[in-house]
């Protein structure tokens, strides 16, 4: 076992340009696919973030009293669709109002605190509800009249709907692009020492032998490049921290309620950065030396 | 041990024999000459007998067993039994003529000891001793072959095959390459030398199996060969 390491760092000692060649595109394709799954998950979190502050405002006719409005949240609170709902009164509606105006005696005296509606605004926990949720509340007896940026939740929703499936896609070609790159990395490796591997076949090797260190030379690249890889994007998570962006964490996929602390994302994205070293290191070299073990 | 080709037909393409039913049996001990033409087909009967290639029909048995039946994972048992050299001598140019010689025990784990000890002793068998620590490019071709001889002998084989041995070599050296593998033999291994080179074989007034385009044309012992 000892041994066979010791070959392999030999090996990588005698082809110090070629491992090393191999090593910066394997370090590249790891550290290339981890960026992307950074930017699908920052581009993703940053609608997450926009979409929250799209709401339904709804106004309610005078004679819907209070009473009536504290009922119909109580109903919409078990609307599945409903994120959460704040209720403005007439008087506190009224105090907006005045402090957003307290520079224009004119206005403030021309107003008063009943003149202006009661109001719920209604998030919802998916921006594709907006509409819905908009279209159902308006039915309802007493309700004045509701608002919502129609034309910017729909621009919103087609750019979110292009934002997953784009990265999504994007992500798993990238992956299949860098099971090539690999497999065709480790190849070159493992060609360059074709000739020795014929003659150990010839004077009596097993195929174990002649297999162990090929296996591990595809282990120890994966290891490296994807260890490499995951160190560079977690600096770059310091940098993003430091810049005090995304510091409450970032969303990732379609699970929408789930925030998750951005150096624990980056643990995630390194786990399988390196973890897929080490599968695609293993899987790759058995793929490239296969032709060595026909005879 | 014994060598034994039973009706062994090979193509590499269909219709198109590179050898026809060809038989012939090969004691332990012998001195055997494969002799014919380029295409005869006599490095596809030594491929054949290390199973690099398989026939279409017939049967290969070495010391009474089938090589065929051999599984796969007892090939390289095989082939330490019968240690073959190459025309292209197949050295390797990043080791020494010790490192290249080696590689044959290393490649069974031998220990360190071992390899000290059996390396320095085939390569005075083949007349090297000096030249122990000479880099393939370093040698002429005659030297590499014998290395490739030392190489061979590593694992102290019941066979010794030399396909074509002497094809890339000048005739000067081509005689110390037969001179080794008559010592060898005289030391009980059974040497089969494939070859065209008619100088070698009636020299040494040896068995000579001759083939013409995959047929085994004839076999006789103290045979002559003119190409």
């Amino acid at each position: 076992m000892v041994k066979g390491w010791k070959i392999l760092l030999e090996d990588i000692k005698k082809e110090k340009l070629l491992s090393v060649a191999n090593l910066v595109i394997m370090t590249i394709t790891f550290l290339v696919l981890g960026l992307l799954i950074y930017i699908v998950a920052f581009s993703q979190t940053t609608l997450r973030t926009l979409e929250e502050e799209v709401k339904v405002t709804v106004y309610f006719k005078d004679e819907f009293t209070e009473d009536k409005i504290k009922a119909l949240v109580d109903e919409l609170q078990k609307n599945p669709r409903v994120r959460d709902i704040k209720y403005v009164s007439k008087q506190q509606a009224y105090e907006i109002f005045k402090e957003e105006n307290k520079n224009d005696p004119v206005i403030l005296d021309a107003l008063s605190p009943d003149i202006l509606p009661a109001s719920l605004y209604v998030r919802t926990k998916n921006i594709f509800e907006v509409p819905k949720v908009a279209a159902d509340i308006e039915k309802i007896d007493g309700v004045e009249g509701v608002k919502f940026f129609k034309e910017a939740v729909e621009r919103f929703t087609q750019l979110s709907t292009i934002v997953y499936i784009v990265g999504f896609v994007l992500a798993a070609m990238f992956i299949l692009v860098s099971y090539s790159v690999i497999i065709a990395t480790l190849r070159t490796a493992i060609n360059s020492k074709g000739s020795e591997f014929e003659v150990m076949k010839l004077v009596g090797a097993s195929d174990r032998y002649v297999v162990s260190p090929l296996l591990k030379m595809g282990l120890f690249f994966g290891l490296v490049a994807s260890v490499f890889a995951s160190l560079i994007l977690a600096l770059s998570t310091y940098l993003i921290l430091q810049a005090g962006l995304f510091t409450t964490g970032v969303q990732f996929g379609f699970v929408q309620e789930i925030k998750i602390p951005l150096w624990i994302f980056t643990a995630i994205v390194s786990g399988t950065l390196v973890s897929s070293g080490l599968i695609l290191g293993y899987f790759g070299s058995s793929a490239a030396i296969k032709k060595y073990l026909k005879y | 041990m014994q060598i034994e080709y039973k009706n062994v037909t090979k193509e590499y393409e269909p219709g198109f024999k590179v050898l026809d039913d060809v038989s012939f049996e090969i004691g332990a001990g012998e001195f055997v000459f494969l002799v014919g033409p380029s295409g005869a087909g006599k490095s596809t009967l030594v491929r054949l007998l290390i199973r690099e290639e398989i026939p279409n029909s017939g049967e290969i048995l070495f010391d009474e067993e089938s090589v065929l039946e051999y599984p796969k994972e007892k090939l390289s048992e095989l082939r330490r039994r019968i240690g073959v050299v190459f025309q292209d001598f197949k050295l390797l140019e990043s080791r020494n003529v010790f490192d290249n010689v080696a590689i044959a025990l290393e490649v069974v784990d031998a220990p360190v000891q071992e390899i000290q000890n059996v390396v320095p002793n085939v390569l005075s068998m083949v007349g090297l001793t000096e030249k122990m620590f000479k880099y393939p490019r370093q040698l002429s071709g005659g030297e590499k072959q014998r290395v490739s001889i030392a190489r061979a002998l590593a694992h102290e084989p019941d066979v010794l095959i030399a396909d074509e041995a002497t094809g890339m070599i000048d005739p000067d050296s081509s005689r110390d390459v037969v001179k080794v593998l008559e010592k060898i033999n005289s030391l009980g291994t059974t040497i089969i030398m494939a070859t065209h080179d008619e100088n070698i074989v009636n020299s040494l007034k040896k068995r000579v199996i001759r083939l013409e385009d995959g047929i085994l044309i004839s076999d006789k012992k103290g045979g002559k060969y003119r190409g």
